[in-house]
């Protein structure tokens, strides 16, 4: 009979797949698209008798199959051939290792669709496995009509994948949240002023089950993980220390969960982040690499007694500087629509935040900024005003010398000689990477009136550094006067649909609204300001759903990475930790910075030297994607 | 006439296997690995049921050593074992052996240890009928094949 549907593959020499040697019975009609045919299938099951069911009637379906019967085989299969299977098939019970635990460390390393199965058809036990993020769960015994349709998880998750590449133009509410509940782990955002839509994101340290109730929101099954720790930026360094303290190669969870100490942390949850920190590295490292030369620079701030290889800490290093796109991939940007203007503020940075993780990504884009609400200014004028944005970048990079709140937002706009449908084309967003925004202790009342502790005035004085106390400052409540300060607080508000703990206002100027946008912006108000520790009035309530809300975060000592890249296509595929902030920026005006150093003092600086170097350009967003170095840990 | 031994035997089996339906010994899931049985694999299903009565010896016997002990009886493990017997006798079609399984595994999640070994009995005594059942019926496969092998050098000679 028909051999030819019978897909060879070439992979796996050692292993033992059955596919060669199997002659189908009846041959599936020809006319039927070759797809499913030859799906890569590893099976993982202690039970061998299932196992050989399966590994049967998955020949059958004319599925290469891969049998295993330990979990932990199956994940060194599955790590050695990295790319050759399409789907994993697992008992939820094994003995050497948990379905579970196999399910998101291969959700987590591979990417791969998971579909669990078990005897147990009981609603939890289903449940559970729909929340640990399997794409489907099969009650023994397994059929065959139910193995036909496996392969929609692949084309699925393929297909999910497309689009969002091609959301890269405009990213929609879903994949924003979702990729922040992806990175919520890292979240250690404190200050989420977003209450409005999101009730279910508090407190989540201890209350576990709220929390995977609260995962169920979450529309793709196969991103929703295991509850989640917030992981602050006390919490990593916690971690961090034990981490280097074992050996980042010796650490085991075990151990590291004991030199941690800390209450209500369970080994679970040290492992995962374990995992994702190892990952982190290691992609971090061959990121490095790579980018060899770029990156030498930076090693020399990062903590030296971390047993991490000095790549990888420069990698995160630069991560921390907020300019890892700038720096590390600068040599590939070359469009010159875009510049890109970054703070170079390494002193700023402390050792101890070197490791920290960055924030998963927020992107703001201009046709979110409908949404917004503030009265001074009607939506239609914002939304009209943003394509019209000179191309001015303007970097606003807030660091308190203590190191609590570092920002570096990188604002591109788009030049004016920019044709309309370009400026439009691109969405001016505001990405904010915090990489650690979780201050616990501090109880700060934000009310929503309260702004930013920080508000920069730029009237005519862009040269000249402003310094502002910032301590006074913070305990004000400083409410934009400008109408363009406050439209930059709602992007930000809105389109990362978390508080902005940092937010830069960009400044106005009068020049920048230019082409063909009625703004009410007033040129003189340009006001970049930071807005550590207030609640945007003007929330996106899906948004946020991985920030933690937590009661008080004080400006001073949040440690906070903004940086933002206006980029064209604001959303950047892999989860970048970077985001867009669209700002007004007059013509004549430069890039400005304005760092809050020591807590107490605002410092606005001219960055054109850095504009020149890093051009970013929208092939150099794509390449990040590929290349995914920063969107490691978000994952 | 040796053909005849072949098919009539062909017969006792499918009578054996009607009246093994009928008692909800087994159920269309063993029908279904027949099915599965072609030239690639051409004795799959006595080798998954060969496979399958070797775990389920090592599966009772972990759980009469389990129940043994009155003080020191882990239930949960006796849940894991329950869970995978029942999943391979649900894959094979073992039905009445699954419905003790799963009676069995409610006793022990209540920690009832009493059911737990009134469940164990029942389940060694359906475990022990579906096993010499199986065995006839194999028993009889063998007599087929050997019969309709017999044929054959008949045949050509």
């Amino acid at each position: 009979m028909m051999m030819a549907t019978v897909q060879r593959f070439p992979m796996f020499s050692s292993l033992s797949t059955t596919t060669n040697s199997y002659v189908p019975r009846e041959v599936e009609e020809p006319s039927r698209d070759q797809f499913p045919a030859g799906l890569r299938v590893l099976v993982v099951d202690d039970d061998m008798t299932c196992l050989k069911i399966l590994e049967q009637m998955l020949q059958k379906c004319s599925y290469h199959v891969t049998i295993c019967c330990q979990a932990k085989i199956a994940l060194a299969i599955l790590r050695e051939r990295k790319g050759g299977f399409d789907l994993v098939i697992s008992d939820v019970h094994m003995p050497d290792m948990d379905g579970f635990k196999l399910l998101e460390v291969v959700g987590l390393e591979m990417d791969l669709p998971v579909i669990m199965m078990s005897a147990d058809g009981r609603t939890s036990a289903v449940m559970k496995g729909i929340k640990h993020g399997a794409c489907d769960y099969l009650i023994k015994p397994v059929r065959m009509e139910e193995l036909k349709n496996i392969w929609q998880h692949v084309l699925r998750k393929k297909f999910n994948e497309c689009k969002e590449v091609e959301q890269s133009g405009s990213v929609e509410d879903n994949d924003h949240q979702r990729r922040m509940t992806d990175d919520g782990e890292y979240a250690s955002s404190a200050n989420d002023g977003n209450d409005g839509g999101w009730k279910s994101h508090k407190k989540k340290r201890d209350a576990k089950d709220d929390e995977d109730n609260s995962e169920l929101e979450n529309d793709d099954p196969s991103t929703s993980k295991k509850p989640r720790v917030v992981w602050s930026v006390e919490l990593h360094q916690q971690f961090v220390v034990a981490v280097s303290h074992l050996g980042i190669e010796k650490a085991v969870p075990k151990k590291i969960l004991e030199l941690m100490n800390v209450p209500g942390l369970t080994r679970e949850n040290v492992a995962s982040h374990l995992q994702k920190f190892r990952l982190y590295l290691k992609r971090v490292n061959g990121m490095a690499q790579h980018q060899g030369g770029i990156s030498a620079s930076f090693c020399g701030a990062v903590e030296p007694n971390t047993k991490i290889p000095p790549q990888a800490l420069a990698a995160l290093q630069a991560e921390l500087l907020g300019r890892p796109a700038g720096n590390l991939v600068m040599p590939t940007m070359d469009q010159p629509i875009l510049l890109p203007a970054s703070i170079q503020n390494s002193t700023c940075i402390p050792a101890g935040c070197g490791v920290a993780f960055g924030q998963p990504i927020m992107k703001c884009q201009s046709n979110v900024s409908k949404q917004f609400s503030q009265p001074n200014v009607s939506s239609e004028n914002v939304s009209s005003g943003f394509p019209s944005w000179s191309s001015n970048q303007l970097n606003v990079m807030v660091s308190p010398a203590n190191l609590s709140i570092q920002n570096n937002m990188l604002v591109q706009m788009l030049q004016q000689q920019q044709p309309p449908s370009m400026s439009s084309e691109s969405g001016h967003a505001i990405n904010v990477q915090p990489s650690c925004l979780v201050v616990p202790s501090q109880s700060s009342n934000n009310t929503p009136a309260v702004n930013s502790p920080l508000s920069v005035h730029q009237n005519a004085s862009y040269n000249s550094n402003g310094v502002f106390d910032y301590s006074s400052v913070t305990s004000q409540s400083n409410i934009m006067p400008l109408a363009g300060g406050q439209i930059t607080d709602c992007n930000v508000g809105l389109l990362n649909g978390y508080l902005v703990p940092g937010a830069v206002p960009s400044s106005v100027t009068s020049c920048s609204v230019s082409t063909g946008s009625s703004t009410v912006w007033q040129p003189q108000n340009s006001s970049l300001y930071v807005n550590s520790s207030a609640r945007l009035p003007g929330q996106v309530p899906n948004m946020s759903e991985s920030y933690e809300a937590k009661a008080g975060i004080s400006t001073e000592e949040m440690h906070m990475r903004n940086l933002g890249f206006v980029g064209k296509g604001t959303s950047i595929p892999s989860r970048f930790a970077v985001e867009d902030i669209g700002t007004l920026v007059d013509e004549s005006s430069y890039d400005k910075t304005s760092v809050i150093n020591g807590g107490d003092r605002v410092k606005q600086e001219l960055n054109l030297d850095f504009m020149e170097s890093a051009k970013v350009g929208i092939p150099v967003l794509q390449h990040y994607s590929s290349s995914d170095f920063m969107g490691v840990l978000s994952k | 006439m040796l053909g005849w031994g072949a098919s009539r035997l062909e017969a006792d089996m499918d009578r054996l296997l009607a009246l093994l339906l009928h008692q909800g010994v087994l159920d269309g899931q063993f029908l279904e690995l027949r099915q599965l049985q072609d030239e690639s694999a051409p004795n799959f299903v006595s080798e998954v049921v060969c496979i399958y009565l070797r775990e389920s010896d090592k599966h009772l016997r972990s759980l009469r050593t389990l129940l043994s002990d009155a003080e020191t009886t882990d239930y949960k493990k006796i849940g894991v074992h329950l869970n995978q017997f029942m999943g391979s006798s649900s894959s094979i079609g073992a039905k009445r052996v699954r419905n003790v399984c799963l009676i069995f595994r409610t006793a022990s999640e209540q920690s009832n240890r009493t059911g737990c070994l009134r469940s164990l009995e029942v389940l060694e005594y359906e475990y022990c009928y579906l096993e010499n059942k199986l065995h006839e019926l194999f028993h009889m496969e063998q007599q087929k094949v050997l019969a309709s092998a017999v044929r054959y050098p008949l045949l050509l000679g």
